[in-house]
């Protein structure tokens, strides 16, 4: 690889590496198996350097490489934990419990990093995948898709889906410990 | 269709709720959000409420960065590799 080809793998594509990692992490649900993924999607990326078009989406691209090294080498190395049910969910529910006590979600504050990964981590695989990259990796709908390979409308009915049911997950786990009361038991 | 902002119900407004935050939509959609968000309470008190969840959510998932080891590691394998040069 040229000199030229390598620097410019090293300014675009190695700041994706957090990126890369925090999806390898969620997707794979292990610490090992996420260093792993990250290395060969890096890896891979960088054999195929040549065909990455300079100044498109490397971090969109590096994702893609990511997705598909999971589903064809790690997926059935993912431990299957305890996943919740999406399929009922369809309005905005924690809100209207919340609204009279607390409309702000101030009870949310009261949760930990270790919390909020852990609820992520029960959301079924695709729900989990669209709710990574759009909130945590900040991507947009049709980067989304494209990753995802799904339609858009699908990116959003998944992202909805998956994002009241993680609200309904920290809500419930906040009451059980107390950080919140349930609405008939609120003064 | 029009190209200038129509008003909108609560029901249309919350179909588009997520859309309009993350800045999905066309100016004149957003537009339609935003006026309609003004004028009814309930809906802007949804909405602040959803706001406030992902702001929370992006705070709670992104201080994770990739181990220092791995990066030397994939740096080592990549561009540093001496076979490659």
């Amino acid at each position: 690889m040229s000199d030229a080809k390598k620097l410019s793998f090293e300014e675009e594509a190695l700041p994706h590496l957090d990126a890369v990692y925090r999806v390898a992490l969620r997707l794979s649900g292990n610490e090992a198996h996420a260093q792993d993924l990250a290395q060969e999607t890096m890896l891979k990326a960088y054999r195929s350097w040549s065909q990455y078009r300079e100044g498109t989406n490397a971090r969109a691209w590096l994702l893609t490489i990511l997705r598909n090294t999971f589903i064809n080498e790690y997926r059935r190395m993912r431990r299957a934990g305890p996943t919740v049910d999406v399929t009922e969910i369809e309005a905005f529910t924690v809100f209207h419990d919340v609204q009279d006590t607390d409309p702000e979600g101030t009870f949310f504050d009261q949760l930990v990093d270790e919390d909020v990964l852990r609820a992520i981590d029960t959301l079924p695989d695709e729900f989990r995948e669209t709710l990574m990259l759009s909130d945590i990796e900040g991507l947009p709908y049709a980067e989304i898709a494209s990753i995802t390979e799904v339609p858009v409308g699908t990116v959003k009915s998944r992202l909805f889906r998956a994002r009241q049911a993680l609200q309904k997950q920290l809500y419930d786990y906040a009451i059980e410990m107390g950080y919140i009361q349930k609405p008939e038991l609120a003064e | 269709m029009t190209d200038s902002p129509q008003a909108i119900d609560c029901q249309e407004a919350l179909e588009r709720l997520y859309d309009y935050l993350d800045g999905e939509l066309t100016a004149v959609r957003t537009e339609e959000v935003r006026e309609h968000l003004k004028s009814c309470a309930p809906c802007m008190a949804l909405s602040s409420f959803e706001s406030a969840f992902l702001r929370f959510l992006e705070a709670r998932t992104r201080a994770q960065s990739a181990p220092e080891e791995l990066k030397r590691r994939i740096l080592q394998n990549t561009v540093f590799d001496a076979r490659d040069r």
